[in-house]
């Protein structure tokens, strides 16, 4: 029974463009097979670990990811290069310093006032806050009860998803200040950060040299 | 002096967070005067580039210099009798300002080996997000196209017949009024010379009414004329 359900998971993984939650899958078998349905969510944890051990093991090039509270399909990163030529690479720009500072701020602090985020950068965040908006990373999630009753932003499911991550709680605890100011590493990240943009360079050269052979 | 691009700083406190870890410099024990010159130098280079930023900028190039004048006045105490730093509040700010820089590069890192894999239902996003690049929205379009548009565009506004609506307003209490007004010097009128002047049908409807109204309730008498095409009104 337990391989039946394994293979129905697989299909109802498959089958979806959107994270499947375990309380979905669950649902779903058990509005079919009735309430006594031998199934929970240790079962569905076990079984995709099973299938996932089962795709590395016959090197397959996908895998299920557990991603903003669901399970979805994924390939593999080895493939990246050519899913990349193949699909519009245009629309998988990274997102700037300024964007990334801003979601960090209001991933850590959410819900959090525009104003707030503003005096932690020093700096107007109108035109980030709207791009993010826009690109649905971040959510209106309600007022504040402070004078003038400012909007609160929040992160949304496209956020975790952007990220590759299960869930909010999954991101790496904000340093305290006394530990940051014990490290010497600045250097260090500073040269973490050119490596992705070294990293960047060459894909966009191999996209470019790809686009030739295209041609 | 080492050469900066100034897009590589996302504000004053990632300027100043720069000079501090260049100079290693004690975030505790800022050189304040030290610190005021060379980032005025910055904000003068940016002045003439880029006013709006550079007001985020001259900010704390005035807070800093507030700061200077506090350090040079008598030491401040607050209530417990501890001496106040009058860059206590700067170094809070830049300290927090780095948590979260810091977190936005572990982001960074995420979304890297994020960009990496592909969801299923990938594609489908290729046709819904459309780039945002005018090379790739504009494609073969010439400049040619556009004004060819343009022109069918125009020609097409100018040729559109435009119709506007009037409201008239017009009651028949206002008619009895207006036929009892022409018939007060004379004694009677032509209907033809009572509706002269009126230009929109509704009126002269409404005016018709009027008379049929003042006819039934026999304020007013109504004869054929000779004229065949006219009538008499005459007052009772």
């Amino acid at each position: 029974m337990s391989n039946f359900y394994k293979s129905v998971i697989e299909a109802l993984i498959f089958s979806s463009d959107e994270p499947l939650s375990d309380s979905e899958i669950i649902r779903t078998i058990k509005g079919i097979d009735g309430e006594d349905a031998e199934i929970s969510n240790q079962n569905v944890s076990d079984i995709i670990a099973e299938l996932n051990t089962e795709y590395s093991d016959s090197g397959r090039s996908i895998r299920i990811v557990n991603i903003a509270g669901g399970y979805l399909f994924a390939t593999k990163e080895e493939y990246s290069k050519y899913l990349g030529f193949l699909s519009n690479e245009k629309s998988k720009r990274r997102l700037s310093q300024a964007a990334l500072e801003t979601l960090a701020i209001i991933a850590y602090k959410q819900p959090i006032t525009k104003p707030e985020i503003e005096s932690i950068r020093g700096v107007n965040s109108d035109y980030i806050i709207a791009s993010l908006l826009d690109k649905k990373l971040i959510t209106i999630s309600g007022r504040a009860e402070t004078i003038g009753r400012p909007l609160l932003y929040s992160t949304t499911k496209e956020f975790l998803i952007y990220f590759g991550l299960s869930n909010i709680k999954d991101l790496p605890k904000p340093r305290e200040i006394e530990e940051i100011m014990q490290d010497e590493d600045f250097i260090e990240q500073k040269n973490r950060i050119m490596m992705n943009a070294i990293e960047e360079l060459v894909e966009k050269e191999d996209q470019e040299n790809g686009s030739e052979n295209k041609n | 002096m080492y050469k900066i691009k100034l897009e590589h700083f996302e504000g004053p406190l990632d300027l100043l967070l720069f000079f501090i870890k260049r100079d290693e410099i004690n975030i505790y024990d800022i050189p304040i005067s030290k610190i005021t010159k060379e980032f005025l130098d910055y904000v003068n280079l940016i002045k003439f580039l880029d006013l709006e930023t550079a007001g985020e900028f001259i900010l704390m190039a005035s807070t800093l210099m507030h700061i200077k004048a506090r350090m040079l006045l008598p030491k401040e105490y607050d209530e417990k009798g501890e001496v106040i730093d009058p860059r206590a509040d700067l170094v809070k700010a830049l300290l927090e300002y780095k948590r979260y820089k810091e977190m936005s590069e572990e982001l960074s890192f995420f979304e890297s080996a994020q960009r990496k894999i592909s969801f299923r239902g990938n594609f489908s996003q290729d046709v819904s997000n459309p780039p945002d690049d005018f090379e790739t929205l504009l494609g073969n379009v010439s400049v040619y196209d556009l004004a060819k548009v343009f022109k069918r565009v125009i020609e097409g506004i100018k040729n559109k017949p435009v119709h506007q609506v009037k409201k008239i307003s017009v009651s028949i209490s206002e008619q009895i009024d207006f036929i009892f007004k022409k018939l007060e010097d004379i004694h009677q009128i032509h209907f033809i010379s009572l509706i002269e002047g009126i230009k929109q049908k509704i009126i002269v409807v409404v005016t018709f009414i009027a008379i049929l109204e003042l006819v039934k309730s026999k304020r007013i008498k109504i004869q054929s004329s000779d004229n065949y095409n006219d009538f008499l009104i005459i007052k009772t």
